[in-house]
C-alpha cells in the first residue's frame, strides 16, 4: 500500500502541481482546501482562497483522480492569524501573517487532519525544499518561499513532501500544462493576502477594532527630533521604508523610519536612517540543532531581500540579536527575520526591534 | 476496498429504475411542449394532467391543487412568499416559524422580514421538537404564514404539524409545511389535515434532482415567485419539464406503496445501527434521542471528536455521511439545528448523520458498526496526544 500525503490546495497552480506530482510518483493522495475566512461579498474575485479556488482545487483532484476535501478552519485561522495580524498593526508593526498562517494553520492544525486521515506526509506548493529533516530554499530562488516557513516545528519538516520547490515557477505552469490541469495553468498569482481584499488591510483592522481605533485615527508626522512636521490618517497605515503619503518640501526624500503607537506618530526621516547594522528578534524557532553564540550567518529581514552575513551576538532564551556585516535598510518590527547556511535555513523569528551594530561580543553574564 | 456503503439518503437518492423507464419516452418521441395545439402537444399535455393527478392522488388531493416546482427550495419558497401580499392585505404580517428548519424556509422567513414582516419562531425542546404547548401566544390573528416542517432533515425528529396547522387554522392563517423529509415516511393525507400548503420533493424519493411539488388548497391566494406564461393556472409559469413531472409522480407513488414496508425494514436497520454504536461507544449522543423519529436518520455526536475528520475518514473508508444538510462549498460547519437544540458547539461539531434509504443493507450496516468505533477511537487518541 502506498504512503498516503495530505495535499493542502489552495486552487493555484503550485499546489496543483504539487498535487500532480504526487501522484506521479505513486503516493496516495489526498486533497484539501482550507476555508480561512468568510466569503464576505466584499471579496468577490480572490485569485486564492475563494470560493472559485475551492471549485478550481476540486477540478484538480477530479482529473487527477484523488478525493477532495474541504476543511474549516475558520476560527481557528481568525484567532492565529487574524487576531494577531490586528494587534500587530494595533502595536505599530507590520505583521506578516503568512508565516504564522504557515507555523499554525498548515504545519499545526492540517496536520492534525492528516494524522486523523492516516497521513504519514504533508505537502504544499511552496517554493521550499527538505533534506534530512532539514529545510532549504527553493531551487529557484526569484520564487524561494522559505523565508515564510520558518515558525514550523522542527518535527513536523521530516514529513513535509515540498514538490515544487525543486522546480522554477516557468516550469511548474508547463507541468500543469502538460499534465491538462488547464484550469490553474496560467492563473494569476496571487500577491496580495488572502483574507485582505483588494490589499486593503486598513478595512481588516476597522472590521475587527473599529472605524475610530487609535490605529486609524490621526496622528502626528514627526521627524526624528520630535518636530511635527505634519498628520496622518492612521499609523497603521503606514510601514517603516514607506514613502507614499510622506510630506514633501524637505532637502531629500523622506520615509518611515519609525512608527511610536504610544504617541500614534509615524516618524520620518531621510534614508540614512533606515540603515541598521543590528536586529533583535523574538520567538526564535530553530530547525537546526544549537546555533551558538558567535556563529557567521546570513540573515534575511524582509521577503525578497537579500541575505546579509551577519554574527549571532546574543541568544537569551527565545530572543537573539545579530551584527549585520554590512547596514540593511528598512529592518521592521513584525516582519520575520530568517537565517540561513547557505541554502539551509537555521531558524527564525519575528523582528522586535533594529539594534546597534556591535563589534564585539558583549559580556554576558555566566 | 470492500462494498461501499452509502449512508446519506437524506442529502439525496439514486433514481429508481421504474422511473427512469417512466420518464425515458420524454426524451425520446414524446418531446412536445404541453401547451401546442398539435398532436405532440396534446401527447405532453395528457402526460402532465396524468402526472399530476397521480401525485395528488398520492397526497390526497384535487389535481389542481398540485403545482410542480424545480424542486424543494423553490416550493418553499413559493409557500413563504406567495401568500404574503394578500395576507398583508387582511392586515396579517407575522410569518411564524421553528429554528429547525431547512434553510429554503429559514433564509426565506429571513429575507421576507427584511421586506418588512415580521418573524416569530416556535420554542424547540431538547430532542429538536417544536413545543407548541409551549410557544404560548405565538398563533394570533396577526400570522400570515406559519410554516413547520414535517420531518427534520438533520435529527429526523417529527413534528406536531397537525396539531399546529389545526392552531393556525383556527386563527385564520395560512400553514405551511415543508414534507421533503417526511413524504414516504409519514402517512399524509391533505384532506384530513389542516395544512394549506405541503412541499415535497423529488430527489428524496427516487427521482431526479431539480422536481418538486407543492399542494396548494383550493382557495389560497398564492403570488407567483415567476412571471411569464400561463402555465400551471399562473402559479408557475415556464414551459413544464413533462419527464420530470412523470418521474415524480412514479417515485410518488412507488414511495406511498411501500411506505409501511419501507418504514418497517428502515427502522429496523436505524435501530440496529443506532444500538451497535451506542453499545460500542456508550457516551455517544444520539440527538432525538427522546423524541418521535423517522426512521431513516441516525444523527449521533462522540465527544472529543470532530465531523470533518469524521466524515473524512468514513468516506476513505467507504462509506458516505454527512454532517447535517449539503453546503454550498462542502465544508462543514456547526448545525444551527442542533445548536437550535441547544447542544453545545463542542458537540454540534462532531455531529454525524446516517441516513437510511434504499441502499441501506444490514450488511452494510453491520460493517458501519464494526468501522465508526474503530475511527472514533483513533480520534479521540489523536485528540488526546493533540
Amino acid at each position: 500500500m502506498s504512503e498516503r500525503v495530505l495535499v493542502a490546495m489552495s486552487g493555484g497552480v503550485d499546489s496543483s502541481v504539487a498535487a500532480a506530482l504526487l501522484v506521479e510518483q505513486g503516493y496516495d493522495v489526498i486533497g484539501a482546501t482550507m476555508k480561512l475566512f468568510c466569503y464576505g461579498d466584499d471579496v468577490p474575485d480572490r485569485p486564492c482562497c475563494s470560493l472559485d479556488s475551492i471549485n478550481d482545487a476540486r477540478r484538480v483532484c477530479e482529473r487527477l483522480g484523488v478525493p477532495h476535501y474541504v476543511l474549516n478552519l475558520e476560527s481557528a485561522f481568525g484567532r492565529d492569524v487574524i487576531d494577531d495580524f490586528v494587534t500587530q498593526y494595533a502595536a505599530g508593526r507590520t505583521p506578516i501573517p503568512c508565516v504564522r498562517c504557515n507555523t499554525f494553520t498548515k504545519f499545526r492544525d492540517l496536520l492534525h487532519k492528516a494524522d486523523a486521515l492516516d497521513a504519514q506526509w504533508i505537502a504544499t506548493g511552496h517554493y521550499a525544499r527538505t533534506r534530512s529533516g532539514e529545510l532549504l530554499r527553493g531551487r529557484d530562488l526569484t520564487k524561494d518561499q522559505s523565508y515564510f516557513l520558518w515558525g514550523i516545528d522542527r518535527s513536523v519538516v521530516r514529513r513535509m513532501r515540498l514538490p515544487v520547490g525543486e522546480m522554477s515557477k516557468p516550469e511548474t505552469r508547463e507541468r500543469a500544462r502538460a499534465l491538462g490541469l488547464t484550469v490553474v495553468a496560467d492563473k494569476v498569482e496571487s500577491q496580495d493576502i488572502c483574507f485582505v481584499p483588494d490589499g486593503d488591510h486598513a478595512k481588516v483592522i476597522a472590521r475587527r477594532l473599529g472605524q475610530d481605533t487609535p490605529a486609524l485615527s490621526r496622528g502626528p508626522v514627526v521627524l526624528l527630533d520630535g518636530t511635527v512636521v505634519g498628520e496622518h490618517d492612521g499609523y497603521a497605515r503606514y510601514t517603516i521604508g514607506q514613502r507614499r503619503g510622506v510630506p514633501g518640501g524637505f532637502p531629500e526624500a523622506m520615509y518611515v523610519v519609525a512608527i511610536r503607537p504610544a504617541e500614534r506618530a509615524v516618524v520620518i526621516g531621510p534614508r540614512a536612517a533606515l540603515l541598521g547594522r543590528g536586529v533583535v528578534a523574538r520567538e526564535m524557532n530553530w530547525l537546526v540543532d544549537s546555533v551558538p553564540v558567535g556563529t557567521r550567518v546570513q540573515a534575511q529581514v524582509r521577503h525578497r531581500a537579500h541575505a546579509t552575513a551577519a554574527e549571532i551576538v546574543r541568544v537569551d532564551g527565545a530572543e537573539i540579536e545579530l551584527a549585520l556585516e554590512e547596514p540593511v535598510s528598512a529592518i521592521t518590527p513584525g516582519q520575520s527575520l530568517v537565517l540561513y547556511d547557505g541554502e539551509r535555513v537555521l531558524g527564525g523569528g519575528f523582528i522586535e526591534r533594529g539594534g546597534a551594530a556591535r563589534t564585539a561580543l558583549p559580556v554576558l553574564a555566566a | 476496498m470492500p462494498q461501499p456503503v452509502y449512508l446519506d439518503h437524506a442529502a439525496t437518492t439514486p433514481v429508481r429504475r421504474e422511473v427512469f423507464e417512466a420518464m425515458e419516452p420524454f426524451y425520446g418521441p414524446r418531446f412536445g411542449n404541453p401547451s401546442s395545439v398539435h398532436r405532440w402537444g396534446r401527447e405532453a399535455r395528457a402526460a402532465l394532467d396524468e402526472a399530476r393527478e397521480r401525485v395528488a392522488r398520492c397526497l390526497g388531493a384535487h389535481p389542481d391543487e398540485v403545482c410542480f416546482t424545480s424542486g424543494g427550495t423553490e416550493a418553499d419558497n413559493l409557500a413563504v412568499l406567495g401568500p404574503l401580499r394578500a395576507q398583508r392585505e387582511k392586515g396579517r404580517t407575522v410569518i411564524v416559524s421553528t429554528p429547525i428548519e431547512h434553510k429554503a424556509v429559514l433564509a426565506t422567513v429571513h429575507h421576507a422580514a427584511h421586506g418588512g414582516v415580521t418573524e416569530r419562531m416556535l420554542v424547540v425542546t431538547t430532542d429538536g421538537v417544536v413545543d407548541f404547548a409551549g410557544s404560548n401566544g405565538a398563533i394570533d390573528d396577526s400570522v400570515a404564514v406559519c410554516t413547520v416542517m414535517w420531518v427534520n432533515n438533520e435529527v429526523g425528529t417529527i413534528q406536531p404539524v397537525p396539531e399546529i396547522a389545526e392552531g393556525v387554522k383556527a386563527r385564520g392563517g395560512i400553514m405551511h409545511t415543508d414534507a421533503v423529509q417526511a413524504f414516504g415516511k409519514i402517512d399524509i393525507d391533505v384532506r384530513k389535515l389542516g395544512v394549506d400548503l405541503l412541499t415535497i420533493s423529488g430527489h428524496k424519493i427516487g427521482a431526479p434532482k431539480g422536481v418538486g411539488a407543492m399542494y396548494i388548497r383550493r382557495g389560497t391566494q398564492i403570488d407567483p415567485l415567476f412571471h411569464g406564461g400561463s402555465q400551471d393556472r399562473g402559479r408557475r409559469p415556464g414551459t413544464e419539464n413533462v419527464a420530470y413531472a412523470v418521474a415524480l409522480a412514479r417515485a410518488a407513488e412507488l414511495a406511498v406503496e411501500e411506505r409501511e414496508q419501507e418504514w418497517a425494514r428502515l427502522e429496523a436497520l436505524r435501530d440496529e445501527l443506532e444500538q451497535g454504536l451506542v453499545a460500542r461507544i456508550p457516551d455517544a449522543i444520539v440527538h432525538g434521542r427522546g423524541a418521535r423519529r423517522a426512521p431513516h436518520v441516525l444523527n449521533l455526536s462522540v465527544p472529543g471528536t470532530d465531523s470533518e475528520s469524521l466524515l473524512m475518514a468514513l468516506d476513505l473508508a467507504g462509506v458516505a455521511a454527512s454532517a447535517g444538510s449539503a453546503c454550498q462549498s462542502g465544508n462543514v460547519t456547526p448545525s444551527h439545528v442542533l445548536l437550535a437544540m441547544g447542544v453545545r458547539p463542542e458537540l454540534a461539531i462532531a455531529a454525524v448523520r446516517m441516513s437510511l434509504g434504499a441502499l441501506s443493507t444490514p450488511e452494510g450496516i453491520a460493517r458501519v458498526v464494526e468501522l465508526f468505533p474503530a475511527l472514533i477511537a483513533k480520534a479521540r487518541r489523536l485528540s488526546g496526544a493533540a
